[in-house]
């Protein structure tokens, strides 16, 4: 009885422990969103005040007939403006002789109009350039009170930019000192649960079902029967922490039955499954449902890719964080500010791994009409956006060419690498298992043919006959 | 009516019976067989017989047996048009995967355009009414016809990728189109078709007198002729094989040398005539037909194929008898709620058996 | 000089930032509506306009609530004017006949729309696709069958009306003035409120989930999405909408009658959203202003179509065969288009301009 109140009391610490690291990391990301937010809006708007400075010196300097760099650069652009305008009255002009020309045959005539009217425009535009020079002429040359102007306005500027600048950094330093604040608050708490957990760890059986050190995955004699057929026959293998796995065998072997079953979209007739969830933590995945299953940390794609034709390539990763998304229904009825949040910070996540793929071009458009390549480059970043532990690849290599499937390669290899996951594969292509596997398992018929290195794999007798063929 | 509460009772308790059997069947032995699926939809096929069975003999003890075989005898022309008009609708599921919801408005023209050749013959001085009747009758098959064929080829096949939910749109519309068109060309008056025969066959069973109007015999023979000449072309020609090939799959039956345009439109085709043989008889009931009386028939025909599953003739058949002897009973149960009870006992049998009674799932792989 | 440029300037970022924003159009929407109001109290617009936009705006409330089950969860349900009846007759007979106040009519009619909705819910986990529309078509029979029989609810035969209703306190009775201006703009508010409530559903993650249970039930369950929850919630949503839509319609007709809630008007709204756009709130509008504004305010007065009526069913039947053949995406995919198709133009046009009056450039 004390028992069974010990593992109660540990679910309830575990759950509460997650809903504290979740809302500590959700902060942090949110955080951070804000303040990159918030620079950016300074900048632009010291940005301005500079702009401003520049405009009123530059006044000023008209004012007072000042020469230098900046009237310069401001006269010679007025005469610039002056010298389009002519020159597209000048084409203007040529275009409607060129039409006349075409109608009436008299060229003599036509020509000396043409030459006594472009004159005239050059005239004009000479006039025009005096008279603006005349106009910015230096008059006045009042170079102290010029200088005493331009230097009252420099110094307000920069106090006021200073005070600015000031403003947001105290603003910053309140805004991450409170969020500091917040983040300790909850690491405390966090804390208080974790030394919870470890006193209770000791006298509970934690449920552990025998998984050995390393291990993440284990099959325990998986059975599936459809009706006569038997899909997967007394299946089971070990599946270790970090690795990449990958499972092989001929058409009908039962390969895509073993991992419906992992992902429950099948109910295995016989055999346990066990996961390794997190260090404390190992699930029974047989009491699962299939929409439970990611929340226990394992992902999947699919063989044809099964992308969300109406939403966009970013909708398409934001539905893949489904479940971090915490408001209710009626907060998202109302669109209340946590949810704006929400969105900010999972938005910006995703733009992160679209750019971590290479995909960030393709942000916003439709999956509809787009290679196949990178329709299967979409679902694997969909598969990243919830960090996940294990991530079941359903053939990833089907319909891709040999360069694609060498960058998938890399592309897998960088996955187990950065994000830390396990990588379950499903393949045909003999190439990419063989190059990027570090234990591979051979069926046939449902059976368990070898399990073992790639180099032992392609060496097994038993697996070349079923399989592979001689060498 | 007495005792109705009674044997509202005794078919409850007995329906309860036959589910706690089913139960018990399911978790000692259908739960050991590999087959599972098969056995459990067998199980339930019997399940809901029996039910069926129950609630028909109780309704016996109630306005006993031959009281409900008279009932069901007035009922026949009803049960021709109800079989006439569901595989019509089954016909285009196969070949076009759309429920047409057109069929009923189909049909009607084609018993409006009957109706309006029947006036002028007999207008025109001839007295032979059964000849006039049959004119009609193939007068109307055969505009029915026309307009099947006009729609499948004109409008279904003219529009720009149209999945199986735009064809169903499509015909959603047709109905406005067609029920607009009727009054435009025929004028707004209802029509009433003579019957073939107002003589009724009077025949015994055991000693009780059975009554069965001569019209019924008409209907009766008719369908039977009709629906058996269709199966039979679907079983042994060459047009059979093709509408077969194109209901498993319209892109690999085209890629196998089947002209599925051509198939299409037959249907489509031999779907107006069923229904306007069901419309023309539909019409001869007595009571006048406007233009949107054919739609309680319509609406029943899709629950018969419903009942039966879409992808079966035979399955909508016997849905559609099992629609009819309902229909029949119900009203002597509760006159004001019988359309509730009918489409109640619908409901819970499709619940039961969500794809039909005889309905197959298709797996799809993951 | 700089100054008030500067502030126009402004001005016209800002107000371009917020237009952009979706509530702007609807509350632009709601305005025009309440303009057309005061112009109809000045006597300046007929009365048979003003009862046009009210009829589009309940069955848009009605239409919204469809379109999230049909362009969004991808289920289909010809029982919408079941449940409609049904939200007029809880209105009529609670708070007309029964003398419920009308925030609990209100609640009431919510709460039987939430159990509906379940139940529907629940059988379309059963029944799928088209069996569903058409075991959802015998559901709204049913119910119709339901209100004709049961007259102490629904007045059977003769209907049931509503003469008056009172809202914080205050009574409204047919027949003043107060009472159309009133319900007007009651009607406007659960409008704005409707389009508002239905954009955010669409752009939050309930909406993302709908749309990937419509298009790929496999992968949304992959993602965390459980198919039961989004089903009965479509249903929920659906249902709550249409009811509301009822309890609206009774308070502007005064009047609702059973046999009106049949196949054929849910075959109407069905056709409205097919037509005016399965996933826009602007196409929902339009689409519903074709199928049911169209005929009440401007056919009649074309003598063409006001002498045969039968043309108005013809014409509303070849539209919908038209947009469905030609136009898939709806009518507010055709505007679209055209808009852009019209700027393209523009563009080109501009530069034919130019190459006239400059000259080809031969610089």
């Amino acid at each position: 009885m004390a028992k069974m109140i010990n593992n109660l009391l540990i679910k309830v610490y575990q759950h509460i422990l997650i809903h504290i690291e979740d809302k500590a990391k959700f902060k942090k990301d949110y955080a951070e969103v804000v303040i990159a937010r918030r620079k950016s809006r300074t900048e632009k708007r010291v940005n301005n005040l500079k702009d401003s400075l520049n405009r009123e010196i530059l006044a000023k300097a008209l004012k007072y007939g000042i020469k230098n760099d900046l009237t310069e650069t401001f006269i010679s652009e007025k005469i610039k403006k002056i010298e389009e305008r002519f020159y597209w009255k000048k084409r203007a002009l040529k275009a409607s002789f060129s039409r006349k020309k075409e109608k009436a045959p008299d060229k003599m005539i036509l020509e000396k109009a043409f030459n006594e009217k472009s004159l005239v425009l050059d005239n004009e535009l000479n006039q025009e350039i005096n008279d603006l020079r005349a106009k910015y002429a230096n008059t006045i040359d009042n170079q102290e009170q010029y200088s005493l102007e331009v230097k009252t306005l420099e110094i307000r500027t920069t106090e006021k930019i200073k005070e600015i600048e000031r403003k947001s950094v105290d603003n910053l330093e309140d805004y991450q000192d409170k969020v500091d604040n917040k983040l300790k608050r909850l690491e405390k708490q966090a804390c208080f649960f974790r030394d919870k957990l470890f006193s209770l760890a000791d006298n509970a059986n934690i449920k552990d079902y025998g998984l050995d050190e390393g291990v993440i995955l284990k099959l325990d004699n998986l059975t599936m029967r459809f009706g006569g057929l038997v899909a997967v026959d007394h299946l089971s293998f070990d599946v270790k922490e970090g690795e990449i796995f990958g499972l092989i065998g001929p058409n009908g072997a039962g390969k895509t039955t073993v991992f419906n079953c992992i992902t429950k979209f099948y109910k295995p007739s016989e055999g346990k499954m066990y996961f390794r969830k997190n260090k404390i933590d190992t699930v029974f995945l047989n009491e699962y449902k299939v929409h439970q299953i990611i929340k226990q940390g394992i992902v999947r794609t699919f063989q044809n890719v099964e992308l969300i034709w109406e939403l966009s390539v970013i909708d398409n990763l934001l539905v893949a964080a489904h479940t971090l998304f915490k408001t209710g229904f009626f907060g998202q009825l109302l669109h209340t500010r946590k949810l704006h949040q929400e969105e900010l910070v999972l938005r910006k996540k995703a733009e992160n791994v679209l750019l971590k793929m290479g995909l960030f071009a393709y942000k916003d458009s439709y999956p509809l009409g787009l290679p196949y390549g990178i329709l299967k480059k979409i679902e694997l970043a969909r598969t990243l956006m919830v960090e996940p532990k294990m991530i079941i690849l359903d053939e990833p290599a089907a319909g891709l060419n040999d360069a694609e499937t060498l960058e998938l390669a890399k592309i897998i290899k960088m996955i187990r690498d950065e994000e830390k996951v396990t990588i379950f594969l499903v393949e045909h292509d003999m190439g990419l298992v063989m190059d990027i596997c570090d234990t591979v398992c051979a069926i046939s018929f449902g059976k368990k043919l070898a399990i073992g290195t790639p180099k032992e794999i392609q060496e097994n007798k038993l697996v070349r006959d079923a399989y592979l063929g001689e060498e | 009516m007495p005792g109705i509460d009674v044997a509202v009772r005794q078919i409850l308790i007995i329906i309860l019976g036959l589910i706690a059997i089913y139960a018990a069947l399911d978790l000692f032995w259908f739960r050991k067989k590999t087959q599972k699926s098969l056995y459990r939809s067998k199980a339930l096929n019997v399940l809901i017989l029996l039910s069926i069975l129950t609630m028909i003999i109780v309704s016996a003890r109630l306005f006993t047996l031959p009281i409900i075989i008279q009932i069901l005898l007035l009922n026949t022309v009803d049960l021709s048009i109800l079989i006439l008009a569901t595989t019509a609708v089954v016909l285009i599921f196969k070949t076009s995967v759309t429920t047409n919801f057109a069929q009923g408005m189909m049909a009607t023209f084609g018993a409006f355009f009957a109706a309006s050749v029947v006036m002028k013959l007999i207008a025109g001085g001839s007295t032979n009414m059964t000849l006039i009747l049959f004119s009609g009758l193939f007068a109307g098959i055969a505009i029915s016809f026309l307009l099947g064929l006009f729609i499948d080829v004109m409008i279904i096949r003219k529009g720009k990728n149209v999945n199986s939910v735009g064809k169903q749109m499509i015909t959603m519309g047709l109905v406005m189109v067609i029920m607009g068109i009727i009054p435009v060309i025929f004028g707004s008056n209802p029509i009433v078709l003579p019957a073939f025969s107002v003589d009724v066959k009077i025949f015994n069973i055991g000693d009780n007198p059975m009554v069965i109007p001569v019209q019924n015999l008409y209907a009766i023979v008719i369908t039977v002729i009709v629906l058996s000449a269709l199966f039979i072309a679907l079983r042994f020609t060459k047009w059979g094989l093709g509408v077969r090939a194109t209901a498993s799959s319209e892109t690999v039956a085209s890629m196998m040398g089947v002209n599925t345009h051509v198939i299409t439109a037959m249907s489509w085709a031999i779907a107006g005539g069923l229904g306007a043989i069901a419309a023309f008889f539909y019409a001869s009931m007595g009571t006048q037909v406007q233009v949107a009386s054919m739609v309680p028939v319509q609406v029943n025909a899709f629950m018969a194929a419903v009942l039966g599953s879409f992808g079966s003739f035979g399955g909508s058949i016997i849905g559609a008898i099992l629609i009819n002897v309902f229909t029949s009973i119900a009203p002597y149960y509760n006159g004001t709620w019988q359309l509730v009870i009918v489409y109640g006992i619908i409901l819970l049998i499709v619940l039961a058996k969500p794809l039909g009674l005889f309905g197959k799932k298709i797996a799809k792989k993951v | 000089m700089m100054k008030l440029k500067n502030i126009l300037a402004n001005f016209k970022k800002q107000f371009l930032s917020i237009s952009k924003h979706p509530y702007f159009g609807f509350i632009v929407l709601g305005l025009v509506f309440l303009f057309a109001l005061l112009l109809r109290n000045m006597g300046l617009l007929t009365i048979s306009v003003i009862n046009t936009f009210t009829l589009v705006m309940i069955y848009s409330v009605v239409a919204m609530g469809f379109s999230l089950l049909l362009g969004f969860g991808g289920l289909a349900s010809l029982g919408t004017a079941g449940l409609v009846g049904l939200g007029s007759f809880i209105m009529g007979y609670m708070h007309g006949k029964a003398g419920i106040s009308f925030t609990a009519t209100i609640a009431i009619a919510i709460g039987v729309a939430l159990v509906v909705g379940l139940l529907v819910g629940f059988i379309s986990l059963r029944i799928e696709g088209m069996y569903l529309a058409i075991i959802t078509l015998g559901l709204g029979e049913m119910l119709r069958q339901f209100f004709i029989s049961y007259d102490t609810f629904t007045g059977g035969f003769t209907g049931t009306s509503l003469r008056s209703f009172q809202i914080f306190g205050k009574l409204f009775e047919s027949g003043n003035d107060n009472y159309f201006n009133t319900v007007y703009i009651i009607i406007i508010i659960c409008f704005i409120l409707a389009m508002v409530a239905t954009i955010n559903i669409i752009k939050s993650p309930t909406g993302r989930a709908l749309l990937s249970m419509k298009n790929s039930e496999s992968a949304a369950q992959s993602m965390g999405i459980s198919i039961i929850k989004y089903r009965l919630l479509a249903f929920v949503l659906s249902s709550v909408f249409a009811v509301l839509g009822g309890a609206l319609y009774i308070l502007h007709t005064k009047f609702s009658y059973p046999p009106q809630w049949n196949l054929s008007y849910s075959l109407d709204i069905l056709a409205a959203v097919i037509v005016g756009g399965a996933q826009s709130i602007y196409g929902i509008i339009i689409g519903v202003f074709l199928i049911f504004g169209l005929k009440v305010s401007v056919l009649n007065y074309i003598p063409f179509f006001s002498n045969n009526p039968a043309l108005i069913v013809i014409f509303n039947g070849v539209l919908i065969v038209l947009v469905v053949m030609f136009y898939p995406g709806g009518l507010i995919r055709l505007l679209q288009t055209s808009w852009y198709k019209l700027k393209i133009k523009l563009a080109k046009l501009k530069m034919k301009w130019r190459t006239y009056r400059y000259g080809k450039d031969d610089q």
